[in-house]
């Protein structure tokens, strides 16, 4: 079955995390602020749009902008937290022979392991963005600049996986798994 | 074929840039090559403005590209796209190459891949929901507009410009969130403009014109048998391309124009001999500022222009 | 063909040994890709769909939809909704667990997704039927199937996913649910009706509440009704009325619908600051697990995609020479075998792209395949042994098995497989109100 987190779930921080509670709530509210403007702008472009004849003419731009602040400000949060969508169907028979925490731990580090390459990638493709000066359209905002972001947050994603799954070998309780 | 090159698209399967521009490539890519070269498509790898990072990496071995898709990457090939400019697209896509090669190329626009084509689509109108009876109609309207030329063009008309992106053009003008859009006459199948936009306002030469290229992996291409690089090169690639995808262009227009006239309802307003007064007045205003952009970049902007004036007047 | 089919393969295994869906699926396709072109290309690939995924101004309607949906839970919405359902029902012989259907169907109209649905009205609903000396059997599958409904009728984000992939318009999609998912309640109740004519001690009857207190509690629901309204009737173009002139696209309507909910919430003093961020905050991370969802089933189908599968495939349809209804009923199978595995988003990314075109160049409609698809998806949503829901339901309530969750369900499993053939037959029931738009 899937995690039903974060859909339904409470919102309990889990043991590793409160390590880092700052480093889980700043990139939250950077997430939570974009998002907030992102609700507040689509409204407000609508009513400017249909009563005045005036739409936000960055709507578009900034409806882009927000949305990759707003997803990859969470993403090392989410992997942290293994909030990923996943399947628990063998449970069961993993945790009979002893072995959840070192297929969790396997899992983290294998998931880790396969982002540094397109981490590097994505840096590497703002860099070029860069080099032939490509801007948002109407925002004017230079692209390789939420390149930067996004290569970076990924890269952070990364390390937070490999970490997580280290401490699942080396010191599960930090990372909130009984041996 | 002993190769076959990966077409990148990323237009849905009917559209005449499949249909006609690519196949008509990869047919005169077979025939130069004796067979030994082909070519398939690949739909939906990338969205548009990744097109170009596909070839560089290899992921594909040939796209198009819109160049209006990547603000602040392209400024030569806005020369092409201004108003103003009299005749058909494979005119414009014939003088556009040979303007390339005179002027654009030094640029190096597109450093990194291999040119192979320049073309542009038909003249750019303006689809309304609204019936529009003078260029002082367009005024206000909601307008689903390009960035770049388009743009500034639909500022100087007084549009209200709405930022959504092209498959959206149907849903938004069908709820009333837009007003009008500015395409080639062509796209009006492909977007169903005749149920949604059935008033089309026809400015003769277009309001702005939408400038592609068709680009090629150079590695790919270096791979290839040095007698199959040279017949490419001189048989394909370059003006026979571009002259063949600007054909084509017409071409899905004139069907286009044909799909308007018999459809239900629909009005082609041709502009009066006053608003294309008016509206010359607008496309110098334009072409001044362009001009001025492409001489800031390094292009003797004059000579350029004048050059495409000429060709396409000679064509 | 073969290379897909080792994709698929092992994407599974993967997926069982509890490896992330979104890593899962990325890494078989990053893999794939390289095999069908060369490493450079594959990673640039993979960074491409990084990039552009979470700046895909389409997609804007997910976190938006869902943010709605979370607002309106916090201004106390789910309550009252079950408490007005109630009202009506309540006296009923299976009354409350009839209540339940009706106000999922409810909730289902301000929320874009079915594990929501289940979980919100799982937490109002279950305390209720329990004191009242409920099975649990007809009490948990009341919730979990009445929970599907969340994905049918609008708002939705399956179909907003299904829209953007197939550029097909939300808007009709949106409006083309609302047949199917009213007949998806009124088949539930039956379901409910049966259950209670068997075992008439699953589901006592409750007492009476007077004509007063019933309109009393219908008062209460009207923020629902207005948040629907407001959505719904913009995105269909109600209000496009000098001097308002008001029209949605999809992604307005979202913005639109959650900046109301907002409003609602904080009119009814409900929402404090701290309720606020943690609102955003779960958006955020929800949005963003779909977001990582989608970037690894986007690399996955360009795998496929570029290994010819369906092209292969319609060759195979080709030599076969099947006719379209046989291709159809193939695919259903198809949907529903995934479903037992899949998680309803990754099914629809893995399948749609492939089967999409096939479906569309044998003549059938867009819309109403889409509404096909979410129905079928729905069912996998409560089917043995992965029934998503079933286990959302079992994580809220706890002390039940969810082999006492799967037996409660099977009535409602067989009204579905009907509503399910009543669509096959008569198209128009999805496709009557969109055409008229
Ligand atoms: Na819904
Ligand atoms: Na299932």
């Amino acid at each position: 079955m899937c995690r039903p987190d974060p859909w339904g779930g409470t919102f309990a921080i889990d043991h590793m995390m409160r390590f880092f509670s700052l480093s889980v709530w700043l990139p939250g509210l950077l997430a939570s602020a974009a998002l907030f403007v992102l609700m507040v702008m689509t409204f407000a472009d609508v009513v400017l749009r249909s009563v005045f004849n005036a739409p936000i003419e960055v709507a578009a731009d900034l409806t882009r902008l927000l949305m990759a602040v707003m997803v990859f400000s969470v993403m090392p949060v989410l992997s942290g937290r293994n909030a990923h969508v996943s399947v628990d169907l063998l449970d069961a028979p993993f945790a009979r022979f002893r072995l959840s925490r070192w297929r969790d731990a396997a899992v983290c580090l294998f998931c880790g392991a396969i982002l540094f390459l397109p981490a590097q990638r994505v840096f590497d493709l703002a860099e070029r963005s860069r080099s032939y000066g490509d801007v948002m359209e109407y925002l004017r905002l230079p692209l390789h600049v939420v390149g930067w972001f996004i290569a970076a947050m990924t890269l952070v994603t990364a390390v937070v996986l490999v970490v997580r799954g280290v401490l699942l070998i080396v010191a599960p309780r930090l990372a909130g798994s009984a041996p | 074929a002993d190769t076959t090159l990966r077409v990148s698209t990323w237009l849905p399967p009917t559209h005449g840039i499949n249909t006609e521009i690519f196949a008509g490539l990869i047919g005169m890519i077979e025939e130069a090559s004796g067979g030994q070269v082909s070519g398939e498509l690949v739909f939906g790898l990338a969205p548009p403005p990744a097109q170009m990072d596909l070839i560089q990496d290899g992921a594909a071995d040939i796209a198009i590209i819109f160049h209006g898709y990547q603000p602040g990457r392209f400024i030569g090939t806005k020369l092409i796209e201004l108003p103003g400019f009299e005749g058909n697209a494979e005119a414009a896509s014939v003088a556009y190459w040979r303007v390339h090669e005179a002027h654009l190329a030094k640029l190096d626009e597109h450093r990194g891949v291999k040119l192979i084509s320049l073309n542009t689509h038909g003249p750019g109108q303006i689809h309304t929901s609204k019936d529009v009876a003078s260029l002082a109609d367009l005024n206000g309207l909601k307008t689903r507009i390009g960035g770049g030329v388009a743009g500034d063009v639909g500022a100087a008309l007084g549009l209200v410009g709405i930022n959504v992106p092209a498959p959206k053009v149907y849903e938004t003008l069908e709820s009333g969130a837009a007003d009008a859009v500015a395409m080639n006459v062509g796209e009006r199948v492909g977007f169903k403009l005749n149920e949604v936009a059935k008033n089309l306002y026809d400015m003769p030469g277009g309001f702005y014109r939408g400038s592609f290229a068709i680009i090629m992996s150079q590695e790919t291409f270096d791979s290839l048998p040095a007698d199959v690089q040279a017949a490419l090169d001189e048989k394909v690639f370059g003006e026979p391309a571009s002259r063949m995808a600007g054909a084509a262009w017409d071409k899905s227009d004139m069907i286009g124009y044909e799909a308007t006239k018999s459809a239900e309802g629909t009005k082609i307003v041709d502009a009066s001999a006053e608003d294309q007064a008016k509206f010359a007045a607008i496309a110098a205003e334009v072409t001044a500022k362009v001009l001025a952009e492409l001489e800031g970049a390094g292009v003797d902007a004059q000579a350029a222009y004048e050059m495409v004036k000429a060709e396409m007047a000679a064509n | 063909m073969t290379a897909s089919l080792i994709g698929f393969a092992a994407v599974l295994f993967l997926i069982l040994v509890r490896v992330p869906i979104a890593f899962a699926m990325g890494f078989v396709g990053m893999v794939g890709f390289m095999a069908e072109s060369n490493f450079r290309a594959s990673i640039s690939m993979v960074a491409r769909l990084i990039i552009d995924t979470s700046q895909d101004y389409g997609l804007s309607v997910v976190p938006l939809f869902i943010l709605m949906g979370l607002f309106v839970n916090k201004g106390g919405i789910s309550r009252e909704l079950y408490a007005a359902s109630n009202a009506f029902l309540g006296h009923l012989r299976g009354g409350l667990a009839m209540a339940t259907i009706v106000a999922c169907g409810g909730f289902a109209a301000i929320s874009g997704s079915s594990l929501a649905t289940a979980a919100t009205m799982a937490k109002v609903a279950m305390p209720e039927m329990r004191r009242f000396g409920y099975s649990d059997e007809l009490s948990t599958a009341s919730i979990a199937a009445g929970g599907t409904l969340g994905i049918l009728i609008p708002p939705s984000v399956i179909l907003v996913i299904y829209g953007l992939l197939t550029e097909t318009s939300i808007g009709k999609l949106f409006v083309a649910g609302i047949v199917p998912g009213m007949l998806g309640i009124l088949l539930y109740l039956c379901a409910v009706r049966w259950t209670v004519w068997r075992t008439p001690e699953a589901g006592p009857a409750g007492p009476r509440v007077p004509l007063r207190g019933r309109l009393a509690a219908l008062r209460e629901v009207w923020a629902v009704v207005l948040l629907f309204f407001l959505v719904i009737g913009g995105l269909y173009g109600l209000f496009d009325i000098p001097p308002l002139n008001l029209n949605f696209s999809p992604t307005e309507a979202a913005g639109m619908g959650a900046m109301g909910a907002f409003l609602i919430a904080l009119a009814r003093r409900r929402l404090s600051l701290k309720d606020t961020l943690e609102v955003l905050l779960e958006t955020s991370i929800t949005a963003a697990s779909l977001f990582a969802v989608l970037i690894g089933a986007w690399i996955f189908s360009n795998f496929v995609n570029v290994a010819g599968l369906p092209a292969a495939l319609s060759d195979l349809i080709t030599a076969y020479d099947l006719r379209p209804w046989q291709v159809m009923a193939v695919i259903l199978v198809i949907y529903i075998a995934l479903g037992c595995v899949f998680e309803s988003l990754s099914m629809l990314l893995l399948t749609v792209p492939i089967f999409f075109p096939l479906v569309t160049s044998l003549g059938y409609d867009p819309i109403w395949f889409g509404i096909i698809v979410v129905v079928v998806t729905e069912i996998s949503l409560i089917t043995p042994p992965v029934g998503l829901n079933v286990f959302v339901l079992k994580g809220v309530v706890g002390d039940v098995t969810t082999g006492t969750i799967f037996r409660g369900v099977t009535p409602f499993w067989v009204v579905d497989i009907v509503r399910l053939a009543l669509l096959l037959a008569v198209p128009a029931l999805a496709l009557y109100l969109p055409a008229q738009m």
